[in-house]
């Protein structure tokens, strides 16, 4: 059976939101510090203690939104202890994560320049379960205040006349768990009172974002927006792929191969998630003003042998990158909801797009995902029909495709499809009509591997790259292409 | 188990016990076949003057993981292959890998 795709070109179903393109940044085994933080006095490359290589290969990917600094950290987070001379900081233990010790060289002014630098808004975690609502007042205070106020004196003292703009603003994490282990009737109405003080000074308006469910808890979704609906802006989710359990997730590589099949119906389930918590949430929000905030999404396999494993570093394989794929393809679907997603983490950390060895950096098969799916951002999700043969492995019975269309500002469409059968290729037909003229040019790129397991190593870093794709052939209005097993493909149309 | 009815997952993962490193856990994985075999690792004499450069430098943690690249150096300090990852303050360079 071979996969019949019909695009309406003329049916646009909404905006995929940049921010749906998001990523996460805790501090958390070499993260922030090794992967973004070395320092000025390192011999790697650097601006003012952030490395070059990070931030360049970053500010290729068009970052829209950086979360920081947790995670768990969040609700662990002093910011004062993170300002002022890095010599005077406070230094203290990550007892969340393999008791690192934390110096506090990476603050408020670091990550705020960390996002100058990539060009992307920053999105920073309130602590709602350690810290008081004055702390989180000052914080906002202190980032934003334009005028004269004490914390905007100190953000001056620190070197900084000028407030930052900041945007996103999210109070707590993870409350249910590591943010204070509280129940959604008792977060609600904190929640209530901490994003009273996060105020709008001048013309800087805050999106305040509350801390929603971990993955299938709908019942925490059902009180929040019950009793906080009108107060947010947006509502985080939380959910990871972890293809066994989490006493034994199961490897980033060398895995069985039912673990394949396995680990994307896992990420499959992101649909469920999101139909159904916005189910919830069209109950109390009609007219979807609140946004569906993903910002903890992504793999989690077991740490790799002979790591710390509270510093949760992984290898990144084409089975992650197929993990992207169809992540961002359930994003698409649900623009109307889903405005931000952030997956964890950047660097070095679960399903990082880069790692780091001392000064050696290479890029993961995630992303490449992220540089070819690029041209979604801020496109228009287009009407797509799909019927897709089956894929059976074992118990598992997936779809073989996953498709995306979108159409950007400058008329050019985009179809993005994953071909999730890790042993066989994909027939494809692709019917486009409401073209406003004829197709002029295709081209395409490809991400694939030759083992369900290849990945990037410093040894091999350009083991999976993308590659042009030319087994496709179009006539008028129609395309037919071949998908290599276990690949992604983006194919770019231009109308005369 | 369908997941989410992972009731661990509930919990704050990073309190997991399973995110600390034992001796017996470090223990366990030089006693696999890999560790024993002369063509992969250094000897006795190599592997202990690597640990003594470790064992002196800032970037270790807790004893047991270098905070460079996040590795357990009671491991990594047995691959033939492997270098000190620290590009300012090498280490191992005094030391032959064979």
């Amino acid at each position: 059976m071979s996969n019949q795709i019909t695009i309406n070109a003329d049916i646009a179903k909404g905006t995929i939101n940049r921010n749906i393109y998001g990523h996460f940044s805790e501090h958390l085994g070499r993260c922030i510090y090794e992967g973004f933080w070395v320092g000025e006095d390192s011999v790697i490359p650097n601006t003012k203690g952030i490395r070059n290589d990070v931030v360049e290969a970053l500010k290729k990917l068009n970052i829209p939104v950086l979360r920081w600094p947790g995670g768990c950290f969040a609700d662990e987070y002093h910011w004062k202890d993170g300002i002022g001379p890095s010599e005077e900081r406070k230094r203290m233990i990550n007892t969340h994560w393999g008791g690192v010790v934390e110096n506090n060289h990476f603050g408020t002014h670091e990550f705020l320049l960390l996002c100058e630098q990539l060009g992307c808004e920053p999105y920073i975690s309130g602590n709602v379960g350690s810290g008081t609502v004055q702390e989180m007042s000052e914080w906002v205070e202190y980032m934003t205040f334009d005028g004269v106020s004490p914390m905007a004196e100190l953000r001056e003292k620190n070197g900084r006349e000028k407030p930052w703009k900041l945007k996103y603003f999210g109070v707590g994490n993870e409350n249910w768990g590591c943010g204070g282990n509280m129940r959604p009737e008792y977060y609600a109405d904190l929640y209530r009172r901490y994003q009273t003080y996060v105020r709008n000074y001048g013309d800087n308006e805050i999106y305040r974002i509350a801390c929603g469910p971990n993955v299938d808890d709908y019942k925490w979704m059902e009180v929040l927006m019950r009793e906080a609906a009108g107060k947010m802006d947006g509502i985080s989710l939380h959910y990871y792929t972890v293809p066994k359990d989490w006493q034994d997730k199961g490897a980033a590589t060398g895995f069985p191969e039912d673990e394949w099949a396995l680990t994307l119906r896992k990420a499959l389930w992101m649909e469920e998630l999101i139909t159904k918590h916005s189910a919830i949430m069209d109950q109390y929000d009609p007219e979807k003003r609140v946004g569906l905030i993903v910002d903890e999404w992504g793999t989690w396999f077991n740490t790799e042998p002979g790591t710390n494993p509270g510093f949760l570093y992984q290898q990144n394989s084409i089975r992650d990158a197929l993990v992207a794929g169809l992540t961002l393809h359930i994003f698409h679907d649900h623009c109307d909801r889903v405005q931000m997603a952030n997956i964890a983490q950047i660097v070095n950390v679960l399903q990082s797009v880069i790692l780091t060895e001392g000064e050696k950096m290479l890029l993961t098969p995630t992303y490449h995902i992220f540089d070819m799916f690029k041209v979604h951002q801020d496109a228009e999700l287009l009407d797509t029909h799909t019927t897709s043969a089956r894929y059976e492995h074992g118990d598992e019975l997936l779809p073989q495709i996953s498709v995306s269309a979108s159409k950007a500002a400058d008329g050019k469409i985009h179809i993005s499809l994953c071909n999730l059968d890790h042993s066989a290729e994909a027939d494809v037909s692709i019917a486009l009509r409401g073209l406003t003229q004829g197709l002029k040019t295709i081209k395409g790129t490809v991400l694939s591997g030759a083992a369900i397991d290849s990945h990037n190593t410093f040894e091999q870093p350009n083991a999976v790259e993308p590659a042009a794709f030319t087994s496709f052939t179009w006539d008028g209005a129609q395309v037919s292409a071949k998908l290599p097993a276990m690949s992604v493909t983006v194919l770019e149309l231009i109308e005369q | 188990m369908k997941p989410g009815m992972d009731r661990s997952a509930r919990n704050c993962k990073g309190c997991d016990d399973s995110y600390t490193v034992t001796e017996a856990q470090i223990q366990r994985i030089l006693a696999a076949p890999m560790f024993q075999s002369s063509e992969r690792c250094v000897d006795d004499e190599v592997y202990a003057a690597r640990l003594r450069e470790c064992g002196s430098c800032p970037k270790l943690m807790s004893g047991t993981t270098c905070i460079v690249c996040g590795c357990i150096v009671q491991i990594s300090a047995k691959y033939k292959e492997k270098s000190c990852p620290n590009p300012n303050d090498v280490r191992w360079r005094s030391v032959a890998s064979h």
